[in-house]
């Protein structure tokens, strides 16, 4: 009675909430594959630490850009190098589990490091988002199953080790999850307050930056911008409400679903690779010791073989137990990682990153021509005036002020809608639209205003029976320019409409 | 155990609180600027592009008139796709350094001057051929616009620098109104550093004010 009144009250339900007890399985996964990934830029980077992180290199700093010092000592490439080495090892340790938490106490504030030593090419929002799980799996007990430390115990304990896993209070994976939470109520925010986001075009010039890994789903998205603008609505809804429906146990699946969908589509449209690997990294937070029990369960009923993902741990098991029996664990865990350290410095001193030592010095810059050099630099080319409209099209429908179809066949009584869509920033413009003949004769021409802060502008021509079916023409000027042209095609009978008034234009 | 838990609950509690801050920050706009532990709580993931794209060009100028482009001439990195490293410099921090470090690691002549050149093109032509010849009748023809950002020396220090493209187009189309012009001629702001007002008040009239040396001060 007196545990019910507890749990009914506030502070009762935080505790509750925070330090229920559970097996760590969730952030055991986490802890075996947020590292994983957010390892494969760091080794990717390992060939540049000279440039990116030393001081023979180009390190920029993140608190320079803030305008702060740099608390950070820039260390020689032999040092830097050995930390690096040190980082990565440690990571790899985290990965099986050997000596987690030590490990994560070493690897964590290096990589931490690391990012904040180069705000230009590593540090990004998937880096803070990783050194925030990597700092809750540190206070965490993700090391305490699935883990060579693990192993470690019940071989240690033999006969008296137990089937039942060990529990600790819940409170780091609920701290993970509440990051995802601040993390997509905080982007929606910033969608909210960025212009333009929810008419599709910000999407659109993000689709066609190509300042990530290739993406060419969204370089043929970028055409369809009413399905930018979909998304754009569908992905700020859901990044409101995961915060409050992931807790729910009826929403809980329907919200992580849709999260992974979110991040696939990154993927696929922005050519993000591991912005979306962290993430869903992240995710595995959310597992439970019933979701562990039910996959248990379905795995055994479909049979699948799984004895092969504790090989790599057993591994390590094998290699740790064939020490000298006088050398404890944690002397052949610090002889490793000090040969990670030494040989990391060795290996990139061999890289030779600089070419200085394959070429017997320093090689040459590339020549360029003069008259290209100068051209360059007194370019004082203004805009041409096509380069102002992003395109030109014509469709039947709109959807959100946003042309829906691209369309070249017309029956009498449709309505061409002519939409341009402009690149900011413009000045503000006199823009026509025309509507020729095969013969190039102009049969009608409207202009509109398009002022410095408009996106896009439309342009609605209503076929009468004054036209006969056949080839037309609908042409943008700009300036007096012509910009584009569109070809369409008049069909049908012109006596299917009401005889128009001679007044009205066709 | 008790000890352990108040220990934990006042991280969950500094935890929560410090991404609280973050959001409250981003969505006031307060506390942020100058402030690189605030990078970590600001979730601006989507914070807007451009329709144009940009591309940094070094260009240094040995002493006999040849030019130079200042490339890693050992490779560049490329951290997010095949886009060079210095690319990605929005906020111009890192080209003096690239600037001294591809010069002082680098074989040439003695380097007289080096340009910074943004090099702009639209969007629209990122689009591949194949694409673009779907959806428009016209040909594609990409043209680059090349805009001088700064000439520097070759160590990297900074000695002439320009309006960025995107703030120069910009201005030209807010400049590109005549009523707006006359006014702005009309109501040319300046700084009075001759006449100290408060000491017209104390002697209720305005006087030039000099300094013991005999020059006039800014204040």
């Amino acid at each position: 009675m007196a545990r019910e009144q507890t749990k009914s009250t506030l502070g009762g339900r935080l505790r509750e909430f925070f330090f229920a007890e559970q097996s760590p399985y969730g952030m055991a996964l986490v802890r075996m594959f947020l590292p994983s990934v957010a390892m494969i830029p760091m080794v990717r980077r390992f060939p540049h630490v000279r440039e990116l992180f030393s001081s023979e290199g180009t390190p920029q700093p993140l608190f320079e850009l803030f305008g702060q010092t740099n608390p950070f000592p820039l260390l020689s490439p032999p040092l830097a190098a050995s930390l690096y080495g040190l980082m990565m090892f440690g990571m790899l340790c985290v990965v099986l589990g050997w000596r987690t938490r030590l490990s994560l106490c070493v690897a964590v504030p290096l990589y931490i490091y690391f990012n904040l030593l180069d705000s230009v090419g590593t540090m990004t929002k998937y880096t803070v988002i990783a050194s925030h799980i990597l700092l809750l799996l540190t206070l965490s007990n993700c090391g305490a199953v699935w883990s060579v430390d693990a192993l470690l115990k019940k071989r240690t304990l033999g006969q008296n080790a137990t089937a039942i896993p060990p529990v600790f209070p819940v409170w780091p994976a609920r701290l993970t999850q509440f990051l995802f939470c601040f993390i997509y109520f905080g982007a929606a925010i910033t969608k909210i307050q960025t212009e333009s986001f929810f008419t599709g075009e910000q999407m659109r010039y993000w689709m066609l930056s190509n300042w990530n890994y290739s993406n060419p789903v969204g370089e043929q998205m970028a055409m369809w911008t009413p399905l930018l603008l979909a998304g754009a609505y569908f992905t700020v809804v859901w990044e409101i409400v995961f915060a409050f429906l992931v807790w729910r146990p009826g929403s809980r699946l329907i919200m992580l679903g849709l999260g992974a969908f979110f991040h696939f589509m990154t993927w696929l449209t922005l050519g993000l690779y591991i912005f979306p690997l962290i993430c869903l990294s992240g995710y595995l937070s959310y597992v439970t010791e019933s979701d562990i029990v039910r996959i248990r369960r379905l795995i055994r009923r479909v049979k699948l073989p799984t004895k092969w993902l504790a090989y790599p741990r057993e591994l390590v098991v094998r290699a740790v137990e064939a020490r000298p029996a006088s050398v404890p664990v944690l002397a052949s865990y610090l002889v490793v990682a000090a040969l990670s350290a030494v040989s990391a410095a060795e290996v990139e001193y061999r890289l030779d990153a600089y070419g200085l030592l394959a070429n017997n010095g320093p090689l040459p810059l590339k020549t360029v021509d003069s008259q290209v050099a100068l051209a360059m630099i007194r370019d004082k080319t203004p805009v041409r005036e096509k380069d102002k409209y992003f395109s030109f099209e014509i469709g039947k429908h709109l959807l959100g002020g946003q042309l829906a179809d691209r369309c070249s066949e017309y029956e009498f009584g449709d309505v061409v809608v002519a939409q341009c869509n402009l690149n900011p920033p413009h000045e503000d413009l006199w823009v026509e639209c025309l509507l020729q003949d095969e013969q190039k004769r102009t049969f009608e021409q409207s202009g509109q205003f398009v002022t410095r802060d408009m996106l896009y502008a439309n342009f609605y021509y209503h076929f009468g029976n004054a036209l006969v079916p056949g080839k037309y023409f609908v042409v943008l000027r700009s300036s007096g320019k012509e910009i584009y042209r569109r070809t369409l095609y008049l069909r049908g009978d012109p006596a299917s409409v009401p005889e128009m008034n001679e007044m009205m234009t066709n | 155990m008790r000890v352990r838990r108040i220990l934990s609950g006042l991280f969950i509690a500094s935890y929560l609180c410090w991404l609280s801050w973050g959001i409250g920050a981003h969505v006031m706009k307060v506390g942020l600027s100058g402030n690189t532990l605030g990078y970590y709580v600001v979730w601006d993931m989507f914070c807007g592009w451009q329709a144009y794209d940009n591309r940094i060009h070094i260009l240094a100028e040995g002493i006999s008139g040849q030019f130079y482009e200042v490339r890693a001439p050992w490779g560049e990195f490329t951290p997010f796709g095949n886009v060079a490293r210095v690319h990605y410099d929005v906020t111009n921090q890192l080209i003096p350094k690239q600037i001294h470090h591809v010069l002082k690691n680098s074989s040439h002549e003695p380097i007289d001057r080096v340009y910074v050149v943004q090099e702009i093109w639209p969007k629209q032509y990122n689009i591949p051929q194949e694409l673009w010849a779907r959806y428009s009748e016209e040909p594609m023809d990409k043209m680059s616009y090349f805009n001088l950002r700064a000439i520097c020396s070759d160590r990297g220090n900074l000695l002439n620098s320009y309006p960025d493209w995107y703030a120069a187009q910009t201005l030209k189309a807010v400049a590109d109104n005549p009523r707006l012009q006359m006014t702005a001629n009309k109501a040319t702001p300046f700084y009075d550093t001759f006449i100290k007002p408060n000491r017209g008040q104390e002697t209720r009239t305005s006087e030039f004010v000099s300094t013991s040396s005999g020059q006039l001060s800014t204040n």
